[in-house]
């Protein structure tokens, strides 16, 4: 090891040779130094915030109503279950901390979470606002609801039913006269119990991937919720019945005709804006519309359907003829 | 950010293993189908709702959803007959608003449903091409440009779909014609550009569209077309040969070694029936006939029309206000429109005379696009001014070489193509620059002297002609060609034939003992035959096929002598051509009669195959016998085709010889391309060795181990006895001999 090892020696020392600093120059970088400075066109800097009192019950609410969007279920439920304690115990005659039109529209997605909690909370929540202001958003509502029905899930299939039957409590009338409220929601109830019009073959239909239809507890709850639906639809509505006692105000006879609607979006049936709609995604306004289109589309499927679940008897059974009844009073004058 | 989907959702919401079983049986999961699509149908609809929403979970969910439907969509043709117009009209209308990953989706499951069949091409082209045209996105331009080449491209695969590319190129077309003023054209010119290059379109109508997009008033569109037509075809070539050479890449051989020492799987075996017919059908392409494609110059309609146009409407016109880039681009179309198809343009030579000056910018390629414009139609008075003013303002004394050199240079190009141009006073003052101390300035002046030595000696100083152009001057071969003259056409090297045809015919009749003269029934009945047998003549009657003859100059002329009696005078023309000029100066005189006697077999038979055949090989030994530097010249202007574009490099390329390199340039060009470092044969055998995936060898394996690892059985090895070592040396032996510890054999 003769020359070659003075030339490695030299190169060797140069590795760990000790900077020299002068005066007046800027230190030497190290080596293994990393530049961390970075370019951007804005720099948003997320800060709590500073203020000294408590923050208003409104700040709060919309403070929550932004958190609706956590990954954490936990979060999400805590979100729900703190809006639905203001809702409930807030009195009846001042105006809510947020307005039901704003809490609505973010709230009704949450009928598709995948979490059980936050889905049961979320009902409550609902259950606590005001039965007034439903009515101008049954639409949404009902859309979300829907595809809450088709869902893969079965829990969220059964959960859906759950806010339909909300749903008609609070604003019936509107539920089965919105646009595709009332075909399509018949459509998805006879999807989901599995009564088809026609039979293609003479083989037993399969059982369905993915859903235990097979459970009769979760049967009774869809025929109930079908029950309640047909109701509100084929029945005569009480609204309508306050219509005509107009005699008592003599000379004014039907002025309610000739006043603005306190609904809003009152020519909502003329779709002077919307897409054009086909026939199931019309809005069937009248009693008489809704049973023309139940007689043309399910009726028999229904019929048919309600033999089966009478012979199997026992709870189902007992639904099952309630369901009847509801069909034979809501068809009754359609026939005649 | 995407939110997590909850275990669950997961459990139950398994869409893609219920594709997998709606796949393998559509008839028993209809009915989960249809749900699927009533939540799709749902899910639609609160989009719809608000198109621009950012609602993660909604969006997962949907776009989940259309991926499934679009799978399975062709096992429920019925119940989904609505779900693409669906997503067309999703993405035509809201593809502005829609979150891009959805809209992403939608796009290429649309493409999917295209390839699945259920919706046809023109639909799927008819929705894509609107959004390309008018959406503000790149990601979204990108993406969609890729389908709709892909599309056409698949659906050109098989044979040529020409319904749906005139379909195309309508909407093309139309798209250029319509919105002259904005830069929407411009995908008119990218996919036309990349069908051509791709040679899926090689017909008039597409070179159409570019011609339209020339005459676009948008400066992008404009110079996109003209790009194409100044380099389309050579980028479609290269692209040609680049398909072919990365076509070798499956090693046959290795595949099927691999096969026999690898596990045997169905997989594998279907791996190397798919390698074996990729292969085939390679090498099927690789001899299959060259498609003869037309170059996009070729393929207008009226170019005439068209270069007016072009020249009129870009460049002498006022009011656009195109850069001068461009306006070079355009008159380099023009030019070589001009040049190309012998066009007239007079217009364009006094715009031209304005520019010829060294101060203007990027002058060597308006010299260039001079030189391109010129042919041998142009009137000579016309390009007069022109090269007096080259003269004038770039080839003196005063000015710097490279100027002069690119002066001479031009003058030459042009001259080359219409000689008729110059005057001996201007020429024979040029062609004193030849004394010149630079060296590109002389090599130029030294180029169009040489030229003219060919073209127009007599234009010349007697004792600057040269020997070979005296000599041709004085036997009057060296005619100077008048303006608009054109030479006789014949078929190049007919002559040859001819001679080979009449000694074939006279050993023929040598060996049935016939007079050379009169003809014979036999004869006749030999040409029908010919007719009968195509090119079975080419077969058997050449003995030595692929030798080629190559003869002395001498031994030609010695021939030639002694066989001149007896044969007929047509022979003598075919050896006029290839013997030196001394020698055939006596002959000369009884030219006249032989030309007519040439064109005699043109007009009296038709050239089978074979005898196209016979004549190619006649010319490629001809070819050989010509090694006079006067006809590498001629061979080198020859092999120039007129095809090829004259550029800026051309005219600048003689004031680079004279420049002296830097050190760092000569060391480049040294090099040239061969930057890889410097190896050993066998470290280059290792790193083949390596990169082909192969193993080491066991000896490599025992020299690199550890060091530290071999101490052990090393120092056992020392302490052992005289018997034991006596042991393990006769272990050795007999396993050298058996070779190996495991035998060449079973035993």
């Amino acid at each position: 090891m003769g020359g070659a090892s003075a030339k490695r020696k030299k190169e060797k020392k140069k590795d760990f040779q000790k900077p020299k600093l002068k005066v007046g120059k800027a230190k030497p970088k190290a080596a293994n130094s990393t530049d961390t400075s970075f370019k951007a066109k804005a720099i948003a800097l997320k800060q709590q915030t500073l203020s000294t009192n408590a923050p208003t019950v409104e700040a709060q609410c919309a403070h929550h109503l932004g958190l609706l969007n956590h990954k954490s279920d936990t979060q999400r439920r805590d979100s729900l279950a703190y809006l639905t304690t203001v809702m409930s115990t807030h009195p009846p005659d001042i105006p809510l901390p947020q307005p039901s039109s704003v809490i609505i529209p973010t709230v009704q997605r949450l009928i598709l979470d995948g979490s059980n909690a936050v889905r049961q909370q979320l009902l409550k929540l609902l259950q606590s606002l005001p039965k007034n202001d439903i009515a101008s958003n049954t639409d949404q509502l009902l859309l979300h609801t829907r595809a809450g029905m088709t869902h893969l899930s079965t829990e969220i299939r059964t959960f859906a039913l759950d806010v339909l039957e909300w749903l008609l409590a609070s604003a019936g009338d509107e539920v089965v006269s919105c646009a595709g409220g009332w075909v399509k929601t018949l459509k998805c109830f006879m999807s989901l119990l599995g009564w088809k019009v026609e039979t293609s073959g003479n083989w037993t239909a399969p059982k369905s991937f993915g859903k235990s239809s097979g459970d009769s507890k979760i049967q009774v709850k869809q025929m109930n919720a079908l029950t309640s639906f047909l109701r509100a639809g084929l029945l005569h509505s009480q609204t309508a019945m306050q219509v005509g006692n107009g005699a008592d105000s003599f000379p004014l006879w039907q002025t309610e005709h000739h006043m603005l609607s306190e609904r809003s979006n009152v020519y909502a049936h003329l779709n002077l804006f919307g897409a054009h709609r086909d026939e199931e995604a019309e809005m069937y306004e009248d009693r008489e519309d809704r049973q023309r289109v139940f007689h043309d589309r399910a009726e028999a499927a229904i019929v048919a359907g309600l033999e089966q679940a009478t012979k199997g008897g026992g709870e189902q059974g007992r639904a099952a003829a309630s369901l009847r009844k509801v069909v034979k009073e809501g068809m009754i004058d359609y026939r005649t | 950010m995407k939110r997590k989907i909850g275990a669950l959702e997961k459990l139950d919401a398994d869409l893609t293993s219920l594709q997998y079983k709606v796949r393998r049986d559509p008839a028993s999961y209809l009915e989960d189908h249809q749900q699927q699509y009533m939540q799709y149908e749902t899910q639609r609809d609160l989009l719809l709702q608000n198109p621009s929403t950012s609602d993660d979970s909604g969006i997962v969910r949907l776009s989940d959803l259309v991926d499934f439907l679009a799978h399975t969509a062709d096992c429920y043709p019925k119940s989904t007959s609505q779900f693409p117009t669906d997503l067309i009209q999703i993405i035509s209308q809201h593809h502005d608003e829609l979150q891009p990953d959805l809209r992403d989706k939608i796009v290429s499951n649309i493409v999917l449903l295209r390839n699945k069949d259920i919706i046809d091409s023109s639909t799927l082209l008819n929705t894509l091409f609107p959004i390309l045209v008018s959406t503000s996105s790149k990601s979204l331009r990108a993406l969609l440009f890729q389908k709709i080449i892909s599309d056409l491209r698949s659906s050109n695969v098989k044979a040529t779909n020409h319904r749906l590319n005139r379909t195309i190129q309508t909407v093309l077309f139309n798209l250029l014609t319509s919105d002259r003023e904005t830069t929407k054209g411009l995908w008119a010119v990218k996919i036309t550009r990349e069908l051509w290059k791709r040679q899926i379109w090689t017909d008039a109508k597409a070179v159409d569209i570019m011609k339209e997009a020339c005459l676009s008033e948008n400066e992008k569109v404009l110079s996109g077309g003209t790009r194409f037509f100044l380099g389309g075809d050579k980028e479609r070539e290269e692209a040609a040969e680049d398909d072919s050479d990365s076509e070798g890449e499956i090693d046959m051989s290795k595949m099927r070694h691999q096969a026999g020492i690898t596990k045997k799987s169905k997989k594998k075996g279907r791996e190397m029936k798919k390698a074996a017919a990729t292969i085939k059908r390679k090498e099927r392409k690789k001899s299959a006939p060259h498609p003869l494609n037309f170059s996009a110059l070729h393929l207008l309609h009226d170019p005439q029309g068209f270069a007016e146009t072009l020249f009129t409407k870009h460049v002498q016109n006022t009011k656009s206000k195109i850069t001068l880039e461009s306006k070079l681009l355009v008159l380099q179309l023009v030019s070589r429109l001009v040049g190309l198809h012998r066009l007239t343009v007079i217009s364009l030579y006094s715009y031209l005379l304005k520019h010829l000056t060294p101060r203007q910018n990027s002058v060597t390629s308006f010299l260039a696009i001079l030189a391109q414009a010129t042919h041998s139609l142009v009137p000579p008075d016309v390009l007069e001014p022109l090269i007096q003013k080259i003269a004038n303002e770039f080839v003196s004394e005063a000015s710097a070489s490279e100027v002069a050199a690119a002066g001479l240079n031009a003058i030459r190009e042009v001259c080359a193509r219409q000689p008729l141009a110059m005057n001996d006073t201007l020429l024979q003052d040029l062609i004193m620059y030849r004394k010149s101390k630079d060296k590109g300035v002389q090599m130029a002046a030294r180029g169009l002297l040489s030229l003219y030595r060919e073209v127009g000696a007599e234009l010349l100083k007697k004792r600057d002609r040269g020997k070979e152009a005296t000599m041709g001057l004085r036997t009057g071969e060296h005619a100077e060609r008048r303006y608009g003259e054109e030479a006789a056409g014949e078929i190049e090297g007919i002559d040859l034939l001819e001679q080979w045809k009449e000694e074939e015919r006279l050993k023929k009749r040598e060996a049935a003992g016939l007079p050379p003269d009169v003809a014979t029934d036999e004869e006749e009945e030999d040409e029908a035959d010919n007719w009968k047998n195509w090119d079975v003549e080419s077969d058997d009657s050449d003995s030595s096929a692929g030798w080629i003859n190559v003869e002395s100059d001498g031994e030609d002329i010695n021939i030639s002598d002694s066989e001149d009696e007896s044969k007929p005078s047509a022979a003598k023309k075919a050896r006029l051509s290839s013997s030196t000029p001394g020698a055939d100066a006596t002959s000369t005189k009884s030219e006249e009669p032989e030309i007519k006697k040439l064109s005699k077999l043109l007009t009296t038979t038709i050239l089978t195959p074979a005898d196209l055949k016979r004549l190619k090989e006649l010319q490629a030994s001809a070819a050989i016998n010509a090694h006079l530097p006067s006809a590498k010249r001629a061979a080198f202007l020859a092999a120039r085709h007129a095809d090829e574009a004259i550029t800026a490099e051309t005219i600048e390329a003689a004031a680079a010889i004279g420049k002296k390199n830097t050190r760092e340039e000569k060391i480049a060009m040294a090099k040239g391309d061969r930057d890889e470092k410097h190896q050993s044969t066998t470290a280059r055998r290792k790193e083949k060795k390596e990169s082909e995936g192969k193993s080491t060898t066991n000896k490599e394996k025992a020299r690199k181990k550890n060091f530290l690892m071999t101490l052990g059985k090393a120092k056992g090895k020392n302490k052992r006895s005289l018997v034991d070592v006596r042991k393990t040396m006769l272990g050795h032996k007999e396993r050298s001999k058996r070779g190996g510890k495991r035998g060449n054999k079973g035993n």
